[in-house]
């Protein structure tokens, strides 16, 4: 019996797992500005990433903005609507805009 | 030119936006955005970090922390591309697929890793390409990191050339391409896949299962991922899943268009002209980073104070580390450890005096690689559109008292 003991012991050691069962990566809910167009905002861009994504690229300006949206339309293939676009760029332009 | 406030530091609570206006003029670097909130949510074997997002998870190391040659797992940074990363790996059948152009294509279980290769250790640098970002203005585009988008780990693994050797490249073999497990919000996206030339690898590039002793932390990439000491990390592929091997060069977004600086001696350019043609962001230049005092720290008036930091470079290895106590004027030299880590891990340093002036003071600190090539001022760092590469000489504000 306690031989038997022994051999299980060694058997499960290298299933040690340091973490077990399914890890989930906790919501924060990030402080983004509400105003026109917020609902486009919210539509489209929470698919792929949080609002923190927006919040923590600092104050740009609308070329930039618009920039990002049209990477996320070429190179990501976010299926965003032209109308929806130009909404999510005064938006951005608003609420996170420099200025220029 | 006016500097920012001395205790003019952007405490944002978590979560917070890295807002703020910056009173400098065009185009001046700053010292990166320092002392942000950590936030009060700890992801997973983690502890509360500094949180940028949670989908995809940007959390960012304290300064504090880079005081100790090693930075601990559960306090090492985070940065993922895409929003889907998977929950759960078993590691019973987790495979590591190489395939493409080899004689045999390879299927690597955690257990063949760890048993039938050739076992190998290294420490290294982690560095994001964007750490520091928020030094550059006008801002650049990209999560505007602080100081903390790096650590220092001890990796162990196989070398990578082992794998392919065992997989044997068939003749014309030239590029790789290595892609984890991460995956978009929609099929059209492209993968995080990244290009690698064979020439680019050496003995030191590893797939890694273990980080400072411990399985790898899922958000650091479990159960593997790719080691290539003295390069930025957007190439050490997280959850390592697949290798192929080709004779050409793909075009991918990711390798075409993210992490690349002007291709000019300067790396440098204007938002208003942009440099036409890029390079990857590639080798990391040198750097170093007070961990002790932090800024608005308070140090004891006429008491031994021993300042505490890391310097690191791409490989080259770090030669000194100098301290400035008047703003850049003179510098004295810091004490090294003996660099038993090797030439691609964080290199201490410690500075001991005595603060004999009440009130605020300035120390800066320098380091210098043995290729001579010593860290600028930040002001003299000069911009480029992705924010890649700061490295301008670090300065924390304190006060004596």
């Amino acid at each position: 019996m306690k031989k038997l003991f022994i051999i299980a012991l060694i058997a499960l050691t290298p299933l040690m797992a340091q973490v077990k069962g399914k890890i989930e990566v906790p919501y924060i809910a990030f402080p983004i500005k509400m105003g026109k167009g917020f609902d486009a905002v919210q539509a489209n861009c929470l698919m792929c990433h949080s609002f923190g994504y927006i919040i923590n690229q600092g104050r740009q300006s609308r070329k930039f903005w618009r920039g990002k949206i049209d990477k996320m339309i070429v190179h990501f293939k976010a299926p965003i609507s032209d109308k929806d676009a130009k909404i999510i760029e005064d938006y951005l332009t608003e609420h996170y805009g420099n200025g220029k | 030119m006016k500097r920012r406030d001395f205790f003019k530091t952007a405490a944002l609570t978590a979560g917070a936006a890295a807002l703020g206006t910056s009173d400098l003029s065009a185009g001046e670097t700053q010292q990166p955005i320092d002392n942000r909130k950590i936030s009060d949510v700890a992801f997973p074997e983690k502890r509360p970090l500094i949180t940028y997002s949670d989908r995809p998870p940007l959390l960012e190391t304290p300064r504090e922390v880079f005081t100790s040659a090693l930075t601990p797992n559960d306090q090492f940074f985070v940065r993922w591309h895409m929003p889907d990363i998977p929950q759960y790996i078993d590691e019973k059948t987790f495979t590591i697929n190489v395939n493409g152009m080899v004689k045999n294509v390879l299927k690597i279980t955690l257990d063949q890793l760890k048993n039938d290769y050739e076992q190998v250790e290294v420490t290294a640098v982690l560095q994001c390409g964007g750490n520091s970002r928020s030094a550059f203005n006008p801002t650049a585009g990209g999560i505007q990191w602080g100081n903390g988008a790096m650590g220092c780990a001890h990796w162990k693994g196989v070398r990578l050339r082992d794998i392919l050797d065992r997989a044997g490249l068939k003749k014309g073999a030239e590029w790789l391409a290595v892609s984890g497990s991460e995956k978009a919000a929609y099929y059209e996206t492209p993968n995080f896949v990244r290009e690698l030339h064979l020439d680019e690898l050496d003995d030191h590039v590893i797939i890694a299962y273990q980080m400072n002793g411990e399985d790898l932390p899922y958000l650091n990439g479990f159960p593997v991922r790719l080691v290539i000491p003295g390069v930025y990390s957007d190439s050490w592929i997280k959850m390592l899943s697949n290798i192929t091997v080709t004779d050409k060069y793909k075009h991918l977004f990711f390798m075409d268009h993210a992490y690349r600086v002007p291709d000019n001696d300067c790396e440098c350019e204007t938002p208003e002209k942009p440099f036409p043609k890029t390079k990857p962001i590639y080798r990391m230049n040198v750097k170093s980073l007070i961990g002790y005092p932090v800024n608005g720290g308070k140090l004891t008036h006429k008491s031994h104070s021993v300042v505490r930091g890391v310097a690191w470079d791409g490989g080259a290895g770090i030669k000194e580390v100098q301290i400035s106590l008047d703003g850049g004027k003179t510098w004295d030299k810091a004490q090294l450890d003996d660099g038993s880590a090797g030439r691609y891990a964080y290199r201490t340093f410690r500075y001991s005096f005595k603060p004999m002036k009440l009130g605020k003071m300035s120390i800066m600190a320098k380091a210098i690689n043995k290729l001579g090539e010593e860290q600028p001022f930040a002001k003299d760092v000069k911009w480029n559109h992705g924010g890649y590469k700061f490295n301008g000489i670090d300065e924390v504000k304190v006060e004596v008292v």
